[in-house]
C-alpha cells in the first residue's frame, strides 16, 4: 500500500469514524470532535488527491465487502484532482462547523450525517468499479439529503426544498444507472478496467453518454435539470453549502468527464456539442437569476450552476478538439475546466461560509435588509470581499486565471475542427464566457456593496456580531487558498495540467513557475507579475496623496436632512436596470400601485411596488410536469373510493382480461 | 523584458499621467469651438488637478476603506496598463501581462473599484450610479472579447506586442472588412466604458443621465483629483489601444532615442487626432435614454460577430 | 486598390447597410442607407466585372447603380412623402436590440450554410457568398418584423439585393437579359407597392400595416 492508499484509506476511516463519534459522543464536545474528524479526514484526502496526481496510483479490491458487485477502489490522476479538491473543502468546512454547530446544529443525525457526506464525498473519486460508483453516489446523495433537512424544525421551506432535491437527485441516479449498466452490462464484474477494455456500438456509446450526461449534468446543476440546486443549497446549513457547492456538484463533472473520456475514451463531436452548449446556456442563465437575485445564499447557489457551467464550457471544448483529433488544445480546454474547479471550489467556499458567518450574527439572508456590516463584522467583510473578488474573474483572481486559460483555448481553437464548429461554435461560446464574466461582476458588486458597505438597512443588520473564531478560522483556511490560487496558480497549475494531459493523452498544455506559458500555442501570462505590478503601482499612487489628514464631513443629502437607511439602494433596485434589459428572458410578475390624495391626482399618497422573480425555466418546465403528476394522482384517486368489492372487482377483470389475452394470442 | 520595453514602458507612464488632463483639455476645447464658446484651454484640467491637490481630504461620515482606496486602485490598475500596453515601441514592459483579454479585464476592474465607492457612500445617487455603471460593464464585455476575437484569430494570439507586431508586418490587413468591423466595435465598447456621449454624458450632474459622475459625487480634494486623473487617463489609453490595434505606424521597433521619440510623437497624434474625432461627434449626439443603450450594446455586439465572422469567410 | 479588396469592401458594406436597416428607426434614414448598399452592390458587380475583364458584367453594374443606388431610393422617398406624418418605425414586433441579437444569429446560420457552396469553389467571389445569404435573411426578417409599409418595402428591397448578390457571386453574372428582367420586375413590385400605400394612406390616415388586420373584420 503506498501513500496515496494510506491516506486515503485513513480519511475514510477518520470520516466514518466521525460518524460514530456523531451518534456516541456527549453534545458539549460533539462539534469539536466531528468537526475535527472532517478536517482531518480533509486533510488526509488532499494528501491521498496529492499523491494521485502526482503519478502515485492505487487500487484495491474487497469483493466480500458489498454483495454482487463487491467494492473495487482505484485512484488516478484525474480522481486525484477531485480527491484533492473534496479534501480542501471539507477542511474548511470541519474547521467552520465547530463553531456553526452550536447554533441548534449539534443534534445526532446533522453530526453523525456530515462525516459520513464527506466521506461518500471521497469514496466516489476514487470508486473504481461501476457497482462501487453507483453505491458511493446514493450514499452521498442520501447523506447530503439528511443535512439538507437539517432545519426543517426552523424553517418551512427547508422540507420543500428536501423533496425537490430527493426527487431530482434520484431521478438523476436512475439516469446514472441506466447508463452504466448498459455500459456494464456487456463486461462481467463492472471494473473501469473491464469497461475501458470492451468494444462498442456507436449508438450504444451514445446512449450511455446521453443518460449520463442527464445524470451527472443534474447533480453539477446545469441547464434544465438545476432546479434543485437554488433551493437546497441555501437551506442547508452554511458549511454543508459549502460541501455541495464547492465539492459536490464537482463530481457531475467527474463522471461526465470519466465516462466521456475515460470508460467510453472520447466519442463522437455532437456529445462535446452538446456539452458545451448546456454549459454556456447554464452559465448565462445561472448568473442571469443570480444577477437579479436578493437572496444571498440563493444568489450563492445560482452561482454554483454558473461556475459548473463554466467548467462544461471548458470540457465540452475539449471533447471537440480531442475529436478532431487536436489533442494538445483538448488539454488546454480541459486544463481550463479542472483549474476553474479548483478556483471555483476554494472561492465559492469561501463564499458560503462568510455568508454563514452573516446568518450567524444577523439572521439574514435577505440583501435588502443587509448594509454596513463592515464595522461590525471586519472579518467576514474582507472574506466576503475576497470570495466575491475571486468570484466575478476579475485579475487578480483565481477564476480570472482559469477563464484566462479557456479564453485562449477557445481563440486558439479557431484554427481546429470543422468550420462549423470553429466559426460559429467557438465565438459563440466566447460571447457567453464573456457575458457571464459580465454578470458575475454585476452580482458580485451588487452582493457585497450592498451587503456588506453603506448603512444598514434593518435593526438586525445594525445589531450584527462578529462570529466565533473557529468559524473565521475555517474562513482563513479558504481565504488563503484564495489568495494562493490567485498570485501563484503555477503552483497548482503543472499538476492540473499533467492530469489534463493524461486524459486526452498529450503531454501538458500548460507549463511555467512564475509565467503561464501555454505550449503549442502562443500566449503568456504572469499573475505574480500582475499583482507585483499592481502593488507598485498602488503604493506610488497612495505615496503621492496621502500625506493630510483627513476631515469627517457630512454626506450630500440634497439639504433634505440627514439621510437614513430608505434613502439607499437596495439589491433589487441595483439589479433593477439589469432585469429590465433582460426583460424578455427573465419574465419578471411586478405590480406598481400608486395611491393619489383625494383632492388631487397629481399628489401621490403611496407607491406600493411588488415583484417576484420565479426561475422561467422552471416555471415553464416543471410546473406542467407536476400539473400532469397532480392530475394523475387525482384521477387515480377516483380509482381507489375505498369499497374492497371495486378493489377485488379490478383484480378479477384483470385476472379475465389476461386469460382473454392468452387465449386469443395463441 | 527588454531594454525597449522598459524604457518605453517608463515613457508611456510618464505620456499617460502627463498628457490625459491635456487630452481632455483638447477634446472640451475642441467642443467649445464648435459649439461657438471660447473655451477654458487645453491645460485647464491641469489647473484643476492642482486645485484639488491642494484642497484638504474629506471623507464623509459613514464610509468604510473601500471608499478611501477605492481611486488610488482605480489609477494603479490604469498606470499599469499604460506601462505595460506598448503604445510607443512594440516591446512590452511586462510582456506577460500585456495581453489583451488582462489589459481589458484590469480596465474593468477599475471602474467595478468606483462603484463600490458608490455603494459605500449608501447614497442613493452613488448606488445608482453604480448599478447603471456595473449594468453597462456586463453588457459590453460580450462585445468586448468578441472583438478581441476576430483580432486574434488572425494573429493566433492575444498578446498584444504580437498583434501589434503582425499588423506593422502586413499593413494591408487594415483596410479587411474584418479589421473594420472590429475596429468599430471596440469603438463603441470604448465609448461605452468611458462613459462618453451618447451612453453617458461627462459634463451632467442631473441625476436621471448620470452614470459616472453620480458614483464619484462624495469625492473632494485630492481624491476626487485622482478619480479625475484616472478617468482621463482610461479614455487616453483606451484610445491608445484603438489607435495600436489598428493603425501601429511610428511604433518604434528597436530601442534608440529617435525611435522612441518618434513613437511618442506619433501615440500623441494618433490619440490626440481620435479625441478630436471623438469631440467633434459628440457635438451631434445626444444621450441616450439608459434603457436605449443596450440597443447600441446589442448593435456592437452583432458588429463583432461580422467581424469575427469576415475573419473566417475573408481571411 | 485590388480587384479582389474592392470585392470584400464591398461584400462587408453591403451586410453592414442591411444591419443599420435593421438598426435604425428614422424612415428616411433607412432610404438613405439603403441607397447606400445600392452603391455598394453595383461596386460589388463592377470588382467581379473587373476581375473577369468582362463589359457585360461592367454594364449591369451601371445598371445597378442606376436602378438601385437612384431610382429606388427616389421611389421610396416619394412613397417615405407620401406615408404622412409617421417618419418612424416607432414599434417593430420584436425589439430592436433583439432583432439585433437575431441578425448575429442569422449571420451565422449564413455562414454555416454557404460552407459547401464555398468549399466547392473557393474562389474570392464565392468567398464572399455567406455576406449575401446574409443580407437575404436580415431582409426577411426585416420583413417579418417592421409594421411601417415604407420600411417592410425596404426589407424586400434588402431580399432582392441580397439575392442578386448571391447570383453575381456564384455564377459570375447571370446573364445580361435576366438581369433586366428581374430589375424590372423590381421596378414593378416597388411601383404597385407605392400605389398601394397611398391608397392606404388615404383609406386608414396611416401606413402601419396592422391597420390591414381591420380588412378582415
Amino acid at each position: 500500500m503506498n501513500v496515496t492508499g494510506v491516506a486515503l484509506v485513513a480519511a475514510l476511516v477518520a470520516g466514518f469514524g466521525g460518524g460514530v463519534a456523531g451518534l456516541v459522543v456527549p453534545r458539549t464536545v460533539r462539534p469539536v470532535v466531528v468537526g475535527a474528524c472532517v478536517a482531518a479526514a480533509g486533510a488526509l484526502a488532499t494528501l491521498a488527491g496529492v499523491a494521485a496526481m502526482a503519478g502515485v496510483a492505487w487500487s484495491a479490491a474487497l469483493p466480500w465487502l458489498l454483495p454482487l458487485t463487491g467494492v473495487e477502489l482505484a485512484v488516478d490522476p484525474l480522481g486525484g484532482v477531485f480527491l484533492a479538491v473534496t479534501g480542501a473543502v471539507a477542511v474548511a468546512a470541519g474547521v467552520y462547523g465547530i463553531g456553526y454547530a452550536r447554533g441548534g446544529l449539534d443534534g445526532r443525525a446533522v453530526q453523525a450525517a456530515l462525516p459520513v457526506f464527506v466521506a461518500s464525498l471521497l469514496l466516489v473519486p476514487a470508486a473504481g468499479s461501476i457497482g462501487t460508483l453507483l453505491v458511493c453516489w446514493e450514499l452521498m446523495a442520501l447523506a447530503s439529503l439528511l443535512l439538507v433537512l437539517a432545519e426543517h424544525g426552523k424553517r418551512a421551506e427547508v422540507a420543500s426544498a428536501g423533496r425537490w432535491y430527493a426527487v431530482m437527485t434520484h431521478l438523476g441516479f436512475v439516469a446514472i444507472l441506466v447508463g452504466l449498466l448498459v455500459l456494464a452490462g456487456a463486461t462481467g464484474d463492472g471494473s473501469f478496467a473491464a469497461v475501458r477494455e470492451q468494444a462498442r456500438a456507436p449508438e450504444t456509446a451514445g446512449l450511455v453518454f446521453v443518460c449520463c450526461l442527464v445524470g451527472f449534468g443534474s447533480k453539477a446543476g446545469v441547464l434544465p435539470l438545476h432546479a434543485w440546486l437554488p433551493r437546497a443549497h441555501p437551506e442547508a446549513p452554511s458549511h454543508v453549502s459549502a460541501l455541495m457547492s464547492a465539492a459536490m456538484v464537482n463530481l457531475g463533472v467527474y463522471g461526465i468527464l470519466r465516462v466521456g473520456f475515460d470508460l467510453l475514451g472520447g466519442g463522437a463531436p455532437w456529445w462535446w456539442l452538446a456539452v458545451l452548449v448546456l454549459g454556456a446556456a447554464s452559465a448565462v442563465y445561472g448568473i442571469l437569476q443570480a444577477a437579479v437575485g436578493s437572496d444571498l445564499k440563493r444568489l450563492l447557489g445560482y452561482s454554483t450552476t454558473e461556475n459548473m457551467g463554466l467548467v462544461l464550457v471548458g470540457v465540452g471544448a475539449g471533447g471537440m478538439f480531442a475529436a478532431s483529433g487536436d489533442a494538445v488544445l483538448a488539454a488546454l480546454a480541459l486544463t481550463a475546466a479542472l483549474l476553474h474547479v479548483v478556483a471555483h471550489a476554494a472561492f465559492k467556499t469561501l463564499l458560503f461560509l462568510a455568508a454563514g458567518s452573516v446568518l450567524h450574527g444577523t439572521g439574514l439572508r435577505d440583501l435588502d435588509a443587509m448594509g454596513g456590516l463592515r464595522p461590525v463584522m471586519p472579518f467576514t467583510t474582507v472574506a466576503f470581499g475576497l470570495g466575491a473578488l475571486t468570484a466575478s474573474a476579475l485579475p487578480p483572481g483565481a477564476a480570472f486565471v482559469s477563464e484566462w486559460v479557456l479564453l485562449q483555448a477557445l481563440v486558439h481553437g479557431a484554427g481546429s475542427g470543422t468550420v462549423v464548429a470553429s466559426s460559429i461554435v467557438l465565438p459563440v461560446a466566447v460571447g457567453a464566457v464573456a457575458l457571464t464574466a459580465g454578470l458575475a461582476v454585476a452580482t458580485f458588486v451588487k452582493a457585497f456593496g450592498v451587503g456588506f458597505l453603506a448603512r444598514p438597512r434593518s435593526a438586525a443588520a445594525a445589531e450584527a456580531h462578529e462570529s466565533p473564531p473557529t468559524m473565521l478560522a475555517g474562513m482563513a483556511l479558504a481565504g488563503l487558498a484564495c489568495v494562493g490560487l490567485a498570485v501563484l496558480p503555477t503552483v497548482v497549475l503543472p499538476a492540473v495540467a499533467g492530469v489534463a494531459g493524461g486524459v486526452t493523452g498529450s503531454g501538458p498544455a500548460v507549463t511555467g513557475a512564475v509565467t503561464i506559458q501555454l505550449t503549442g500555442v502562443s500566449g503568456t501570462m504572469s499573475p505574480l507579475l500582475l499583482v507585483a505590478a499592481l502593488a507598485v503601482a498602488t503604493a506610488l499612487v497612495a505615496a503621492v496623496v496621502s500625506r493630510r489628514s483627513a476631515r469627517r464631513a457630512r454626506l450630500w443629502d440634497c439639504g433634505g436632512g440627514p439621510m437614513s437607511a430608505r434613502m439607499e439602494y437596495t439589491a433589487t433596485s441595483f439589479a433593477e436596470p439589469l432585469q429590465r434589459v433582460f426583460d424578455n428572458v427573465l419574465a419578471p410578475d411586478q405590480d406598481v400601485d400608486v395611491t393619489h390624495y383625494e383632492e388631487s391626482r397629481y399628489l401621490v399618497r403611496a407607491v406600493a411596488y411588488r415583484r417576484t422573480l420565479r426561475d422561467r425555466v422552471e416555471h415553464r418546465l416543471y410546473e406542467p410536469v407536476l400539473a400532469a403528476v397532480r392530475g394523475w394522482g387525482r384521477a387515480g384517486r377516483r380509482l381507489a373510493d375505498g369499497s374492497v368489492h371495486r378493489y377485488l372487482t379490478y383484480g378479477f377483470a384483470t385476472l379475465c382480461g389476461l386469460l382473454v389475452l392468452m387465449v386469443v394470442t395463441r | 523584458m527588454s531594454a525597449l520595453g522598459l524604457v518605453g514602458g517608463l515613457l508611456q507612464a510618464v505620456l499617460v499621467v502627463g498628457g490625459a488632463p491635456l487630452l481632455l483639455g483638447m477634446m472640451r476645447q475642441v467642443r467649445a469651438r464648435l459649439e461657438g464658446r471660447a473655451g477654458p484651454g487645453i491645460a485647464q484640467p491641469w489647473r484643476d488637478l492642482r486645485k484639488q491637490l491642494r484642497k484638504e481630504t474629506i471623507t464623509p461620515r459613514g464610509t468604510s476603506e473601500m471608499f478611501r482606496v477605492a481611486p488610488v486602485l482605480m489609477v494603479a490598475m490604469t498606470l499599469v496598463v499604460a506601462v505595460v500596453v506598448p503604445f510607443v515601441g512594440t516591446a512590452s514592459a511586462l510582456p506577460a501581462v500585456a495581453d489583451l483579454i488582462v489589459v481589458v479585464a484590469l480596465l474593468a476592474h477599475g471602474s467595478v473599484a468606483i462603484a463600490l465607492a458608490g455603494l459605500d457612500t449608501g447614497t442613493a445617487f452613488g448606488g445608482m450610479g453604480a448599478s447603471r455603471e456595473v449594468t453597462i460593464l456586463a453588457l459590453v464585455e460580450p462585445t468586448a472579447l468578441v472583438a478581441i476575437f476576430a483580432l486574434s484569430v488572425r494573429v493566433g494570439s492575444t498578446s498584444l506586442p504580437e498583434i501589434v507586431g503582425s499588423t506593422l508586418d502586413d499593413p494591408a490587413r487594415v483596410v479587411s472588412p474584418a479589421s473594420l468591423l472590429a475596429a468599430v466595435a471596440l469603438a463603441m465598447v470604448i465609448i461605452a466604458e468611458t462613459g462618453r456621449l451618447p451612453v453617458d454624458n461627462p459634463s451632467t450632474h442631473l441625476e436621471l443621465t448620470m452614470v459616472h459622475e453620480a458614483m464619484v459625487l462624495e469625492y473632494a480634494g485630492p481624491r476626487l483629483a485622482l478619480v479625475e486623473l484616472g478617468t482621463a487617463m482610461r479614455l487616453t489609453v483606451y484610445l491608445g489601444l484603438l489607435a495600436n490595434l489598428f493603425v501601429p505606424w511610428g511604433v518604434a521597433t528597436e530601442p534608440g532615442v529617435p525611435a522612441l521619440l518618434v513613437g511618442a510623437v506619433a501615440f500623441a497624434v494618433k490619440v490626440g487626432a481620435l479625441g478630436a474625432a471623438l469631440a467633434c461627434a459628440e457635438v451631434f449626439l445626444a444621450k441616450l435614454r439608459l434603457f436605449r443603450v443596450p440597443e447600441l450594446l446589442a448593435g456592437s455586439f452583432l458588429l463583432a460577430v461580422l467581424a469575427v465572422t469576415a475573419a473566417y469567410v475573408l481571411g | 486598390m485590388h480587384a479582389i479588396q474592392l470585392l470584400n469592401l464591398a461584400a462587408g458594406a453591403l451586410l453592414l447597410t442591411a444591419v443599420l436597416v435593421l438598426w435604425r428607426r428614422e424612415l428616411p434614414v433607412i432610404v438613405r442607407v439603403f441607397a447606400v448598399q445600392g452603391v455598394a452592390l453595383a461596386a460589388l458587380v463592377a470588382a467581379l466585372a473587373r476581375e473577369e475583364g468582362s463589359a457585360e458584367l461592367a454594364a449591369v453594374a451601371v445598371g445597378c447603380l442606376v436602378l438601385r443606388g437612384a431610382v429606388l431610393p427616389w421611389l421610396l422617398r416619394r412613397a417615405l412623402a407620401g406615408a404622412g406624418e409617421v417618419q418612424r418605425e416607432t414599434r417593430p414586433v420584436i425589439n430592436v436590440a433583439t432583432s439585433l441579437l437575431a441578425a448575429a444569429a442569422l449571420t451565422l446560420l449564413a455562414l454555416a450554410v454557404s460552407r459547401p457552396l464555398v468549399d466547392l469553389a473557393p474562389t474570392p467571389a464565392s468567398r464572399a457568398v455567406p455576406f449575401a445569404i446574409a443580407v437575404v435573411l436580415i431582409g426577411f426578417l426585416v420583413l417579418v418584423t417592421r409594421r411601417h409599409a415604407v420600411s417592410q418595402l425596404v426589407g424586400f428591397l434588402l431580399m432582392d439585393n441580397g439575392i442578386t448578390a448571391v447570383g453575381f457571386l456564384t455564377t459570375s453574372g447571370i446573364g445580361l437579359v435576366v438581369e433586366i428582367g428581374v430589375a424590372l420586375d423590381v421596378l414593378l413590385v416597388v411601383l404597385v407597392l407605392q400605389v398601394l400605400t397611398g391608397r392606404m394612406r388615404e383609406a386608414f390616415g396611416d401606413t402601419d400595416l396592422d391597420e390591414l388586420r381591420e380588412l378582415h373584420d
